[in-house]
């Protein structure tokens, strides 16, 4: 294994350090550990090729002159090679630090951990004198996230199964074309591929394990393709709530506006999901009352008589 | 300790060792182990590994230089790998990502930082296929969690401005904290509440403020008395996604559950925001305040 390692190693500095392509022949006669029989060595170069590329090495394949020899040749650029961000500024280096460090969950150490590592190589110092007193985190972040993300970067589709609102597990196919954290909670958006609709989902809601499903690069993101249009639109439906003063702490955060009266405030606030609103507004009991709109005040009326005529 | 290892994963730690040492001549062997994240062993094996590497000719003129018998490390003659490796995909998505919560819990109040992460951002989005689309809101304001690590890190008090959904209210209160931990999909500060006279969990975000204060003895290991809790009968009518993420004790095919809580005002809104999904079958008071909560609720509607 070590020997392998060390291949691996010096192949990389070769190919770093000439200026020009390096044919397979200059490789197995200059480079320390390829050894035995031609197609032995062939086989070996084939698989630290791919070893290297797995790791995100890129290796260029280029011509030789045409004049002399028609063998291809292999470099690899410095400047694909190595980290792009470096001339940075302390307060930058920390920025970055800090976007690293906010990843804590098991499923994300070894990656922030090593992209900390290449971030402290570059041999700036932090310097966090111009930022507030801060630290970030992104919790809940689990292993199915980790394959969403790995699979949004390769834009591989992948498969689950998925919690529904009645209660049923069913599976999904998705192609993530980006990813939410609200609320506490993490969404995937993407084309539901059966449904040909963008949906979204909740990580916590998927049952068991994400798998890949096909090749990587099998789908691109639209460029119409926005998830800031999650945020309140101006079709958004709004509800009109009455809510006794001094109740309702959390409607009232998320109220767009309030209007404070004597017997009842008025709340007005956008409906992003009818279901988690209808289930708030019940858990206030008396303290709230729906004016509109119609559906939601009609759930909640039906709501209250199924609890009252089980409750009786 | 270091997990099992592939081949690969050591190659790529020999590649990033190089430029570490570059720019941390002198680091101790045992300190290089732990920011791998590996053992003192494992490090060694490399920097022998590393020691027989360089440039074709393989002459001490083209081998990297390794110093590292006294137990500190120093490196030369590794100028072609001394830069820092590109960040995969994967690092650069996820650094994009934090970027992504520092910019939102920066906000308009300091715009110089968040236009200095924007151009950070433009310059990772180089190393990804397509731009990614994400959007990040944190559940802690992050002003916050600094202060409860520091509290903790050096056993301190703070006063916490928590909104109890229970009870609906918004009430200060003294806590030692001993953690932040996370459950199901939400986080939780665990402390001893000054007012309680007992350990506390606190939602992280239903945490809307918090104060130090300075020079407060800490508990002296206070046993907290145990407050009693209370048994909930409960019938499923229908175990709905949302039924089960509220209640994670009832299942798919749960006909009836038993819950234990503390709080009856916390049993009875859960089962009124179920909207009859959940009966409440005993302790009969709770039924009743069920009943009672509801008949009063759909009286403001006539």
């Amino acid at each position: 294994m070590s020997r392998k390692n060390e291949r691996l190693v010096n192949l990389t500095i070769a190919l770093l350090a000439t200026k020009r392509y390096l044919t397979k022949n200059e490789i197995f006669r200059n480079i320390e550990g390829y050894e035995g029989s031609a197609e032995a060595k062939e086989r070996m170069f084939e698989r630290d090729k791919d070893d290297l590329r797995k790791l995100g090495i890129q290796i260029e394949v280029g011509g030789l002159d045409p004049l002399f020899d028609d063998e291809a040749g292999y470099r690899i650029r410095p400047e694909s090679y190595a980290l792009s961000l470096r001339d940075l500024t302390p307060t930058q280096v920390t920025l970055l630090s800090l976007a690293a460090q906010a990843w804590q969950d098991a499923a994300f150490t070894d990656l922030s951990q090593q992209a900390l590592r290449k971030l402290t190589s570059i041999g700036i110092d932090t310097d966090s004198s111009q930022l507030p007193v801060m630290a970030p985190r992104l919790v809940g972040a689990d292993e199915n996230l980790r394959i969403a993300l790995d699979s949004l970067t390769s834009l591989t589709a992948i498969e689950f199964d998925y919690l529904s609102s009645q209660g049923v597990t069913q599976t999904r196919k998705l192609q993530v074309y980006g990813v939410q954290s609200r609320n506490s909670h993490w969404y995937l958006i993407g084309l539901d591929i059966d449904k040909s609709e963008i949906r979204n989902f909740r990580v916590d809601r998927i049952q068991g394990s994400v798998s890949t499903i096909g090749k990587s690069q099998s789908y691109s993101i639209p460029d119409t393709f926005e998830i800031s249009e999650l945020e309140p639109a101006l079709d958004t439906p709004i509800a009109v709530l009455q809510v006794r003063p001094g109740a309702g702490y959390q409607l009232r955060r998320m109220a767009s506006t309030i209007e404070t009266a004597d017997d009842w405030d008025l709340l007005e606030l956008p409906i992003f999901d009818l279901e988690f609103i209808t289930n708030l507004v019940l858990w206030h009991g008396e303290d709230v009352i729906v004016s509109s709109p119609p559906q939601l005040r009609a759930a909640v009326i039906s709501a209250l008589e199924n609890l009252v005529s089980t409750h009786g | 300790m270091a997990k099992q290892e592939s081949g690969l994963a050591r190659t790529a730690r020999l590649l990033d060792l190089v430029p570490y040492l570059t720019t941390h001549q002198g680091i101790a062997i045992s300190e290089l182990a732990k920011t791998f994240n590996t053992t003192v062993k494992e490090i060694t094996d490399d920097l022998n590994t590393l020691w027989m590497c360089g440039l074709p000719g393989y002459t001490p003129l083209e081998l990297i230089d390794l110093e590292f018998e006294s137990g500190f490390v120093s490196i030369r003659n590794a100028e072609t790998l001394a830069a820092p490796r590109a960040l995969d995909r994967a690092e650069a998505l996820s650094i994009y990502m934090g970027l992504d919560l520092l910019s939102a819990e920066l906000g308009t109040a300091n715009s110089s930082l968040v236009t200095e992460i924007t151009n950070l951002q433009e310059q990772l989005k180089s190393q990804l296929i397509s731009a990614p689309q994400v959007q990040i809101s944190a559940s802690l304001n992050s002003e916050f969690r600094a202060l409860i690590l520091r509290a903790i890190r050096r056993r301190g008090w703070l006063e916490i401005t928590y909104h109890s959904a229970a009870n609906d209210q918004v009430t200060k209160r003294q806590v030692a904290p001993y953690e932040l931990s996370q459950s199901g999909s939400h986080e939780y500060l665990q402390g001893y509440c000054a007012v309680a006279k007992a350990i506390r969990n606190f939602r992280a975000d239903r945490i809307v403020g918090v104060l130090e204060i300075p020079d407060q003895v800490w508990p002296s290991n206070e046993t907290a008395p145990n407050e009693a809790a209370i048994s909930f009968e409960l019938r499923v009518h229908a175990a709905t996604r949302q039924v089960r993420e509220v209640l994670p004790e009832i299942t798919a095919d749960s006909a009836s559950a038993t819950i234990q809580g503390f709080s009856a005002s916390w049993i009875s809104r859960t089962i009124l925001s179920l909207g009859g999904d959940v009966e409440a079958v005993a302790p009969n008071e709770i039924r009743t305040a069920v009943h009672v909560r509801a008949m009063a609720a759909l009286e403001n509607y006539h």
